[in-house]
């Protein structure tokens, strides 16, 4: 690239020979023939580097496009819970193209360009000077002010590409939230508003970035004005000295020439300091997502003790998602090794939150969780997480294949996967399914049915046969009669592990070794199926309707 | 984990010619901006034209000749000296840089308005496409091309149409100027012109090729984020992290490889632009000297010819950097066009259909339905619902109960049979107006981050009352009463009623809470066909209970149906379909079902556990 740019400075001064020559009316042929042939060669010698360069720099910006891309993705799959709560998805989305991508353009075209100018501005103006100092001197008066007028209206673009980013952050949620959510919004006829929604937000953004546009458009014409300026001074002090003899016309010829090269770097000062800006704005966006810690950290010391059927036990653990309101207070609770315990209470009382605080997905507030004796959060939290396998309420499946989604990465026997497959009832949903274990779901599995996805999901936890299993409310949305059947195959299945089932179902927790009752965060009671029926009326009740609505049935 | 992606798996290509054939009416509107705009454009390339001809006449007029009091004449003013003609140059300066800069002004406000409508119509036409694209379609995808797509276009608007026209202007402009100047040198350089539009032509097709690639990576990276962040509790408890890295790498580095490929291609294209010019210098050297010799040729006129070529070449090779520019954003045009040209399918509108001012009665007459053509989902399905009536639907997980909803709300159409609506056939009702009668109660609660006023009751919902007015005493009543009736009073001692604020995947309601406030929402549409699916799976009994009670209250004289997988949920409507495998088993009320001892009876034994 250096050598591109002094070859760009060579060739004025090879035009500047042949004018000279020709204003002396002495003509030779075969010196002509040769400057010509230098320009030439020069210009073919110019091509082949720049396509060195350009491959070079282009290809590494691209380069750190991808490390970054990469970075971020992996820094998301480490963040906790408790972030994304707090961040929304869409905005992450926003990080991971829009500012990736402004990164990008700065380190790929404003390197070339900053390169550029620098040498080929600082070679020209070295040689300008060379040739005659008091000429360049006069040509570089308007350079302060162009330095002053760049630099405020760099801090400009600074704010206003910030503020436009996160405005489009906003914009890229409200969007995918919409698609996630289109059902909805087409059964209430919703189309309009979220269509005003959006509109709003578009809106919002077109201002942001209009106020960008006017600083971005002042830049470039301010620029253009500062070179005329010089290239006016030029003409006028250099005609007077060719007047006076004192310059040959050929100089001043050559002299403009440069000028004219200057020209570029001066435009391109203009367009790097907005791809700088633009690049800065978007990389700090970026590292501050890069920054933020999860609070849900690998302990400095991590135990990696080798759990077999561990017993968990909760001490005086508090826990609030908000500081305002107390998910959970004061739980005490014992599970013995390979004991099964069940969970049940109204909606809203944090039977989700407890069990998550188990593999660590949240941080207790206060008190401690132990599993065999040791504090989770002293565990290694990669053998922590191998060492439960959770189902979440909510059952997700990632776009793939239900083979895919049930074995995720790891290598299960055939006859394993049989087992499985069967305990969940789903072989003959399977079966029937065009591809079977490869037929290829949507994105959240949306052409399954609500129950079809909850068993694969419970597959999907039951096949890892961890230490410890928690079921998250897992046969919601299965009927009752194959729910009936699969808990009766899950208690055949003789699991070693400890169990932690949360269920409203009275059935699916009836054979549990203790249930616990959880109402407003609190645990209420605790005891067997039959203890419950005689001492907790909560319990008693929802039994009776659940026995009531049976035996109405029958 | 997952190996292989449901990618996208065509390309989308269009011509360019119909491009802007269907862009066409976005940018319309704004015509006259663009053409004042344009003749900006104009003014600037002239004033930029004249500045090297006020060099040549300080060289002819004053430098070279010995004596500045000779003066010139230019566009018929008399130039005394050459003080004046440096004072006229300088006020030059100032009018160009004020045209220049309201010119870019004007451009970017004209851009940034068609991007705004383009990305508002783009929207509003997805969300009016049937449910079936969004099933094939993640939604990672299409946020791309909302968000990533239109932004990329965002810059053609801005900054490259009119540019290259600048361009190429300024340099159809500056090609006369040689001609003027000296017609046979430019014949040499016309040679050139030729070569530089096959070139273009060239490069073009394989850069577009390239940028579509680029552009398809990219929604699937979008894919990736928005897929790892939704299910951030799984990969996170199921180890499957390494995996899900790994599948993004694969995919980060098809993408790089990608965007490596088009920058090679590019950078072979720039140099050569680049080399062309340097080559046209020399020839215009050798040539030009012989012009000088033979003096049909000034020295000066000479000096200017060079620095023409020199402006001749600048625009080229911005031409060629923001062709780059062009090509991606025309790669992004197509996947925008492609979306704005997929039908409506499905979407009836009015005008020549039949009004329906309420629903009173559906029937299915011999439904049958699949999603793929190999996978039949309903088979034969025929029942009817009066008003004041309510139908329950029983059946094991993945029996067709869903997509009897799938249909009735429009979502899909069915293959054979018919639907009808107050005895009118289905297809003849403009869907809205069945919809707007019409609440549905899903199995997932889904909640829009906002408050919970604005979740159970958007500002132009879909009765024409004017937009809620933020505190309006009797429409805030109205929605405590629904929210009452769903039995959420929880909101009002727990959170903050009607203001509480609803995050991403309606954080800090619990599972069970969001679908009290979903059945909310059903009641304040005040509907007359409600649609429960699998409503109250998430709910202890006590509370299923509760929500029970305010079912009844919201089913009074209006149809409903009730689909659920235990029987207890359906057990007091007037009718019950058991469906097996899509076909329906046992049909009547309670009471007949269990009189028949059938499946039903057999079932309701099973439950007891």
């Amino acid at each position: 690239m250096i050598l591109v740019d002094s070859i760009q400075l060579i060739i004025p001064q090879i035009i500047k020979q042949a004018i000279d020559t020709l204003s002396l009316t002495s003509f030779d042929k075969r010196t002509l023939f040769f400057h010509c042939g230098i320009i030439l060669f020069a210009g073919l010698f110019m091509a082949v580097l720049r396509y060195g360069w350009r491959n070079l720099l282009m290809g590494s910006a691209r380069d750190v496009e991808k490390g970054i891309r990469n970075d971020l993705f992996r820094h998301i799959l480490n963040l906790d819970m408790a972030y994304f709560d707090k961040v929304k998805t869409g905005d992450i989305m926003a990080h991971a193209t829009s500012d990736i991508n402004h990164i990008r353009m700065a380190f790929g075209f404003g390197l070339i360009v900053l390169v550029d100018t620098l040498l080929l501005g600082g070679a020209t103006l070295t040689i300008m000077f060379w040739t005659h100092p008091k000429l360049t001197a006069i040509a570089m008066i308007p350079m302060p002010f162009l330095i002053i007028v760049t630099r405020v209206l760099g801090k400009k673009m600074h704010t206003f590409h910030r503020t436009a980013q996160e405005s489009f952050s906003q914009l890229t949620e409200l969007v995918r939230e919409s698609f996630f959510g289109i059902r909805i919004i087409k059964v209430f006829n919703f189309e309009d508003s979220t269509g005003k929604r959006v509109e709003t937000a578009s809106k919002d953004y077109f201002k942001k970035n209009l106020k960008r546009a006017v600083v971005t458009a002042l830049l470039r014409p301010l620029l253009g004005l500062f070179f005329n300026i010089s290239t006016l001074v030029i003409i006028f002090y250099g005609g007077f000295l060719v007047m006076q003899k004192v310059l040959t016309p050929g100089e001043l010829v050559a002299f403009i020439q440069y000028l004219s090269i200057l020209a570029w770097p001066v435009i391109a000062i203009g367009w790097m300091t907005n791809l700088f800006q633009r690049g800065m704005a978007s990389l700090k966006r970026i590292n501050t997502l890069l920054d933020s810690l999860p609070q849900v950290c690998q302990p400095d010391n991590p135990k990696t003790p080798g759990f077999i059927n561990p017993g968990i036990r909760f001490e005086n653990v508090d826990f609030s998602y908000a500081k305002k309101t107390k998910t959970l207070s004061g739980i005490n609770l014992t599970v013995g090794p390979g004991n099964k315990i069940g969970i049940i209470g109204p909606p809203g009382s944090g039977k989700t939150s407890l069990i998550q605080l188990i593999p660590r997905l949240y941080n207790t507030t206060c008190g401690n969780i132990f599993i065999d004796g040791f504090n989770v959060d002293d565990i290694d939290l990669e053998l922590l997480r191998k060492t439960i396998a959770l189902m979440p309420q909510e059952s997700f499946l990632f776009s793939g294949t239900i083979r895919e989604n049930i074995i995720m990465d790891q290598n299960i026997p055939r006859n394993e996967m049989d087992t499985i497959l069967y305990t969940c009832a789903l072989k003959e949903t399977i079966d029937n399914m065009p591809d079977g274990l490869d037929t290829i779901v949507g994105e959240r599995g949306i052409t399954l049915s609500g129950g079809q996805k909850q068993r694969i999901a419970l597959a999907r936890t039951l096949i890892r046969k961890k230490p410890i299993i928690i079921l998250d409310d897992p046969i919601s949305q299965i009927d009752t009669h194959t729910a009936a059947t699969i808990i009766s195959r899950l208690n055949r299945l003789n699991l070693t592990s400890t169990i932690i089932i949360i269920s409203h179902r009275i059935s699916a927790l009836a054979s549990c070794d203790r249930i616990y009752i959880l109402k407003n965060g609190k645990l209420e009671h605790f005891g067997t199926h039959e203890e419950l029926i005689d001492s907790d009326r909560f319990y008693r009740e929802s039994f009776s309707v659940q026995q009531f609505e049976e035996e109405d049935a029958g | 984990m997952p190996a292989e992606f449901t990618a996208q798996k065509k390309k989308v290509k269009l011509a360019d010619f119909q491009l802007a054939k269907e862009l066409w009416p976005y940018i319309k509107p704004y015509l006259w901006m663009l053409i004042v705009s344009t003749a900006l454009v104009f003014l600037i390339t002239f004033f930029e034209l004249l500045m090297p001809i006020f060099t040549q006449k300080a060289f002819d007029g004053f430098i070279i000749p010995i004596g500045p009091d000779q003066g010139i004449e230019m566009f018929g003013f008399a130039i005394a000296d050459f003080k004046s003609l440096c004072i006229l140059f300088g006020i030059f300066i100032v009018i160009s840089f004020v045209i220049d800069f309201m010119q870019t002004l004007f451009m970017e406000y004209t851009g940034q308005k068609i991007i705004l409508g383009l990305r508002c119509a783009l929207f509003s036409h997805m969300t009016h496409l049937p449910v079936s694209y969004f099933d094939k379609n993640t939604s990672g995808r299409l946020v791309s091309r909302v968000a990533g797509d239109i932004e990329n276009m965002n810059e053609m608007f801005t900054s490259i149409l009119i540019f290259i026209f600048k361009d190429l202007l300024m340099m159809a402009g500056i090609f006369v100027i040689l001609f003027t100047i000296n017609p046979q040198l430019t014949f040499y350089l016309s040679i050139l012109i030729p070569v530089i539009m096959i070139s273009i032509l060239f490069f073009s097709n394989i850069l577009r090729d390239a940028f579509r690639t680029i552009r398809q990576k990219i929604a699937e990276i979008n894919h990736s984020f928005s897929e790892a962040i939704t299910g951030i509790k799984i990969i996170q408890t199921t180890s499957g992290k390494n995996s899900f890295m790994k599948r993004f790498q694969t995919l980060n580095f098809d993408h790089y490889t990608a965007t490596l490929f088009q920058i090679r291609i590019f950078s072979i294209f720039m140099p050569f632009i680049g080399f062309l010019g340097v080559l046209s210098i020399a020839v215009i050297i050798w040539q030009g000297s012989f012009h000088v010799l033979d003096k049909s040729l000034t020295l000066g006129e000479l000096v200017v010819f060079l620095t023409y070529m020199k402006l001749f070449f600048r625009p080229l090779r911005e031409l060629a950097e923001k062709f780059n520019l062009l090509q991606s954003a025309l790669a992004s045009a197509e996947r925008i066009v492609s979306i704005l040209n997929t039908d409506k399918a499905k979407q009836r509108t009015s005008s020549s259909h039949n009004q329906i001012d309420s629903i009173t009665r559906v029937e299915f007459d011999k439904i049958n339905f699949s999603y793929e053509k190999e996978n039949q989902v309903l088979k034969n399905i025929s029942f009817s619902l009066e008003q004041g009536r309510s139908i329950g639907i029983v059946g094991q997980t993945g029996s067709g109960k869903s997509s009897i909803i799938n249909l009735i709300t429009g979502f899909y159409t069915q293959d054979n049979g018919n639907i009808m609506i107050n005895n009118l056939n289905h297809n003849s009702i403009d869907i809205k107006d069945i919809r707007d009668k019409t609440a549905l109660v899903m199995q997932d609660s889904l909640l829009f981050s906002g408050s919970i006023k604005e979740n159970i009751r958007p500002s132009n919902g879909p009765t024409n009352e004017p937009a809620t007015r933020s505190g309006h005493p009797s429409d805030e009543k109205r929605l405590k009463k629904a929210l009452m009736d769903a039995n959420c009073d929880f909101l009002f001692h727990k959170f903050d009623g009607l203001e509480t604020m609803i995050k991403e995947g309606g954080r800090p309601l619990s599972s069970g809470e969001k679908q009290l406030v979903c059945i909310a929402r059903a009641f304040a549409f005040n509907p007359d066909l409600i649609v429960f699916d699998e409503a109250t799976s998430y709910m202890d009994s006590q509370s299923e209970q509760k929500v029970h009670d305010a079912m009844k209250k919201l089913m009074n004289g209006r149809l409903s149906i009730i689909i659920a997988h235990r029987l207890s949920t359906v057990r007091e409507c007037d009718s019950i379909i058991l469906l097996k495998k899509g076909a329906i088993r046992e049909q009547g009320s309670h009471n007949e079902l269990v009189a028949l001892k059938g499946q039903y009876y057999h079932l309701l034994k099973k439950e007891k556990i």
